[in-house]
């Protein structure tokens, strides 16, 4: 159990700068997920973090006890990798076995045995503590790795994409598994991922990671609907969420958008929201990009009121509902729809956008502006961490 | 109909097996029943004739046949087993390390067997003697290096590069020293890698020839020269000769026949596979 | 342009070789299907199913142990792969690396002997369908994934083929670029209106793609029918609980008759759930069997239902939507809501179930229960 502090912490593999002055704190006992796409330097800061690979600057404390120099063996965490690496030659015992019966973590054969016992009840694997690494699938593999950490009782447990290479209902099967046993941790657990489900779902707080500096530090909820950048709002949500460009024109008392739909303009009046308009007259506003997730498009097989008529692109399924997305010229919007539809592509559509749902981007920073109902919002997404 | 076609085609390609097989196998047959026969039979008869031991009685009895086999034993292991001590770091330093002109270092071993055997040993012959290193057990063991090193290096690192680096690195995050890992994790992985290429390294390292030859003379006598002395300058004991053959032929024959599974195996590397 | 029959396909492979004779050495087992004209059929399966091997029978890549294929009204079982009219597209790229993608699109014009003039009317033709006009001089090398997968696919529809099969064709594209490319198949196909066969393991792939889904295991072909027919209306367990995400929650049940009506009770927990009247005709009291229900077809009842409290074990908040698992004996029952309200584990929920979507399946072979139909 610790407290992990980052400070400032920088690492270059040759030309690339792969980590670029990352400072997290991280607190005892919470569950921290770094996310972000492929090659932002999530496994780096975890491979700095458990002492594989060292930082040029910056300097990594547990519990203000700074780590530096520690070598791995040391630092007492335990790590899930993302390719498990588990050792080839030892059962699935040994392996699990392996860390309390080195000289430092070192501990009575009953204990130990007590130990793999309760994590394999804890991960559903009791039947196969006698194979070999090459007689296990993969989601097995996944919990032996897995159990590997359980059984210690360490700084901090790292875990590194450790649902990466499942196929999809078995990630999403196996998360539900981890979220249940999360109570039963005991210690503060860090969390690589690049699947936003993942990262919502178990992240106390997300860090958002890209091109080795941290985006935006929140919780799954904060980062969700007051996403700091379109960079940030495009990683959270499956299908992404719209982006509208979209000029800001003044309409009575308050204001409308308008939006260019496959070369024809189209205006919206904007609801009213004090802290948009607000935001809108300080910064004197013209241009925004209005950001819409697809549940908050509604759409029509027949002409309708506020309702603008567009082609379908596309109609397919993702599961339980399915997403049609529109031709609208220089973009395309995607929204939910049920299944077993019947929607013919290239046919007509007429779409109404839940503006009272949006999110405004500033179009040349990319960075957010305000959101509708921003106050709300913060007062049950924004938790503050003691 | 379509099983008559298959079954036509294995018949055809077990013939063709078994020619290839009559083909590479009489050689070491007419070896052995040379080996039985007296000097009078050798060019005269070829299966029907009277076998006899005799020529077994003079090579392994009354002559050093014995010290023969004791020094090859002796330079054929040492060289294996410097080649082990020397090359499984190596391997590890040139599989896991980044370091500046890695590859070349790594072609530059594989070179050594590149060169004619017989292009090199005049200037070694030299410098040996110049070193008092000529006919001698170090001297010997240190050359045939050129013959083992490099394979077992070669072999070795392929399967040091197949083990997942994050093996290693959980390993030390579960409390274990570089050598713990090294021993208790790695040498594990390697073991068949390891076993077939030193085993191939004693057999090549045994049957060597040129470098006894030039680079040894009374003090140091492997049986693949010693063999030659059964050629006389006036009269040649054949029989002799094939029985210094078959029996030197022996060992090498043995290693490859118990590791031939792991040897296919072994030299086609993949440790951590599935 | 034809459609496909099979009739009784059979393979078997030869394991006379092998020391190990493997239990079910059937690949494809009686094997019957028909793709009328212009539809999209998707093979899925788990892998090692029978799925690509049924496809390359089809192809004429793999001989047939018994039975028939026909494209259209042609007995194909004896003809030679380039004799049968088809394209391919497999899971591997496999491009002529010294051509460029003009080269290899136009390969097997070429191999042919088509005119000169005709190939390059039809790679123009085709260029733009595919979006690869832009890549007609790169080498492949310098191509990424999808752009790969494009160049393939054209490979495949240039020889205006009868029957198009494409074997996981995305399976090397990551996450966004496979999205992406799924969209542009369904487009393309829906342009050139080609009789497709498409193997896939990925049931979203095949339910987003296909109008008919032939599902297919241990070489056995379970159920043949459209998205909404194999979600709606599964043939056994194996179906139910291979399509759609999260799966079909499935719990052992014992049917209760609690005053005059059936109830489907669980072992180790309070839940309850009324058994649909239809069922009425093939349960009794202490009946065994296993229900089936969707996630989306079990609520969290308000504050006046009458629904079984139960506590949560599992609260997943996905942003777009929530899951909320729930321990029903040792099964975590599954939920999916998009209600805005943040649960945490331990509380309780009233849990509710649309009762006339459960299903039900024999407790030892799987196969759906159904009622009984009057005659």
């Amino acid at each position: 159990m610790a407290r992990i502090t980052l400070e400032n912490i920088r690492k270059a593999f040759g030309k690339v700068q792969a980590l670029d002055g990352i400072s997290l704190d991280i607190k005892d006992n919470e569950f921290f997920v770094l996310f972000g796409p492929a090659g932002a330097g999530k496994t780096t800061i975890l491979n700095c973090i458990a002492g594989i690979t060292m930082p040029e600057e910056g300097t990594i404390s547990f519990n203000g006890e700074i780590m530096n120099l520690i070598d791995p063996a040391h630092r007492n965490v335990a790590m899930v990798f993302e390719n498990y690496a588990l050792f080839p030659q030892m059962t699935v015992y040994d392996n699990m076995a392996s860390a309390l019966r080195s000289k430092l973590y070192r501990e009575d054969e009953a204990v130990i045995k007590e130990r793999i016992d309760k994590a394999a009840r804890m991960m559903k694997m009791e039947k196969l503590l006698e194979r070999l690494p090459s007689q296990l699938s993969n989601g097995q593999k996944q919990r032996v790795a897995m159990g590997r950490a359980l059984v210690r009782t360490p700084n901090v447990f790292l875990m590194d994409e450790p649902l990466a290479h499942l196929d999809a209902k078995l990630r999403n099967s196996m998360r539900t598994e981890l979220k249940e046993m999360q109570a039963n941790l005991g210690s503060t657990c860090i969390y690589v991922t690049h699947d936003f489900m993942e990262a919502m779902a178990l992240g106390d707080r997300i860090a958002i990671i890209n091109k080795g500096k941290i985006v935006q530090i929140g919780s799954g909820d904060e980062i969700y609907y007051m996403p700091c950048n379109e960079f940030t709002a495009e990683l959270m949500g499956d299908p992404q969420i719209n982006i509208i460009p979209a000029e800001i024109y003044k309409s009575g008392s308050g204001y409308g958008a308008e939006m260019i739909v496959n070369g024809s303009k189209v205006r919206h009046e904007l609801p009213e929201d004090k802290g948009v308009f607000a935001k809108i007259q300080e910064r004197g506003l013209v241009k925004v990009d209005l950001g819409i997730r697809p549940q908050h498009i509604k759409y029509a097989f027949a002409p309708a009121d506020g309702y603008f008529k567009t082609t379908v692109y596309s109609y397919e399924s993702i599961g339980n509902k399915s997403v049609i997305t529109a031709e609208c010229g220089a973009y395309q919007l995607r929204m939910i729809a049920p299944n077993g539809l019947n929607v013919d592509i290239d046919s007509d559509i007429y779409i109404k956008l839940e503006l009272d749902r949006s999110i405004l981007f500033d179009p040349d920073s990319k960075k957010y502006l305000t959101r509708y109902d921003e106050e709300a919002i913060k007062s049950f997404a924004v938790k503050e961490v003691q | 109909m379509k099983t008559g076609k298959q079954r036509a085609l294995n018949v055809l390609m077990n013939v063709l097996l078994i020619i290839y097989a009559i083909f590479a196998l009489f050689p070491l047959l007419w070896m052995l029943l040379i080996s039985f026969k007296s000097d009078t039979e050798v060019f005269t008869t070829t299966f029907i004739f009277h076998p006899t031991l005799a020529n077994y009685q003079q090579v392994l009895l009354r002559s050093d046949y014995a010290r023969y086999i004791r020094d090859s034993l002796i330079v054929s292991g040492g060289a294996v087993l410097v080649s082990i001590i020397v090359g499984v770091p190596a391997a590890y330093a040139l599989a896991r390390y980044n370091f500046a002109r890695k590859e070349e270092l790594a072609f530059q071993i594989l070179s050594y067997k590149f060169a004619p055997e017989i292009l090199v040993v005049l200037p070694l012959f030299m410098i040996y003697q110049k070193l008092g290193l000529y006919d001698s057990y170090i001297g010997l063991i240190w050359v045939y290096q050129l013959i083992s090193l490099p394979l077992l290096i070669w072999v070795v690192r392929g399967y040091f590069e197949d083990i997942s680096v994050e093996i290693e690195y959980a390993a030390q995050v579960d409390g274990y020293t570089w050598y713990q890992i090294f021993f208790k994790m790695l040498v594990p992985l390697i073991k068949p890698g390891l076993v077939s290429s030193a085993l191939l390294a004693f057999i090549f390292a045994w049957n060597s020839f040129t470098f006894p030859l030039i680079l040894a003379s009374s003090k140091v006598y492997p049986v693949t020269v010693a063999i030659t002395k059964y050629l006389g300058t006036d009269s040649a004991h054949y029989g002799q000769l094939a029985v210094a053959a078959t029996v030197s032929a022996i060992p090498a024959m043995v290693f490859a026949l118990c590791i031939q599974k792991h040897l296919v195996r072994g030299l086609s590397f993949g440790a951590v596979k599935g | 342009m034809a459609g496909l029959t099979l009739e009784h396909l059979y393979k078997r492979y030869d394991n006379s070789g092998k020391k190990k004779k493997t239990v079910n050495d059937y690949a494809v087992k009686d094997l019957n299907l028909v793709c009328e004209q212009g539809e999209f059929i998707a093979f899925l399966g788990p892998s090692g199913c029978g799925k690509t091997t049924t496809l390359r029978m089809i192809a004429g890549l793999e001989e047939i142990t018994q039975g028939n294929i026909y494209i259209g009204d042609r007995l194909v079982n004896n003809l030679h792969p380039k004799d049968r009219h088809i394209g391919l597209a497999f899971e591997d790229y496999a491009m002529y690396p010294p051509l460029n993608v003009y080269g290899n699109v136009a390969f097997n014009l070429r191999a042919k002997g088509v005119d000169k003039n005709e190939i390059d009317r039809r790679v123009r033709e085709i260029a733009p369908l595919m979006q690869i006009d832009d890549l007609l001089d790169k080498m492949p090398v310098k191509l990424s994934g999808g752009q790969k997968q494009r160049v393939n696919i054209a490979r495949a529809i240039i020889r205006e083929p009868e029957l198009l099969l494409m074997d996981e064709p995305l399976s090397h594209l990551d996450g966004k670029a496979r999205q992406a490319m799924r969209v542009e198949i369904k487009r393309l196909i829906n342009k050139i209106r080609c009789t497709t066969i498409y193997v896939t393991h990925d049931q979203l792939e095949a339910m987003s793609l296909a109008d008919k889904i032939a599902i297919i295991n241990f070489g056995v072909l379970q159920q043949f029918g459209t998205p909404t027919e194999v979600y709606d209306d599964p043939v056994n367990e194996f179906v139910a609980s291979f399509i759609g995400e999260p799966p079909m929650n499935i719990l052992e049940t014992t049917i209760a008759k609690i005053n005059d009506k059936f109830f489907f009770t669980f072992k180790d927990s309070n839940l309850q759930i009324a058994v649909p009247k239809r069922y009425y005709s093939v349960v009794q009291d202490g009946f065994r069997c296993k229900m089936g229900v969707r996630p989306m077809d079990v609520l969290v009842g308000g504050p006046d239902s009458d629904g079984t409290p139960e506590e949560i074990a599992t609260f997943e908040n996905l942003g777009d939507e929530r899951r909320i698992g729930i321990h029903v004996g040792d099964v975590l029952l599954m939920l999916i809501t998009e209600d805005e309200k943040r649960y945490k584990r331990g509380d309780i929920i009233k849990l509710e179930v649309r009762e006339e979507k459960t299903h039900l399946f024999d407790i030892e072979t799987g196969d759906r229960i159904r009622e009984k139909q009057e005659a």
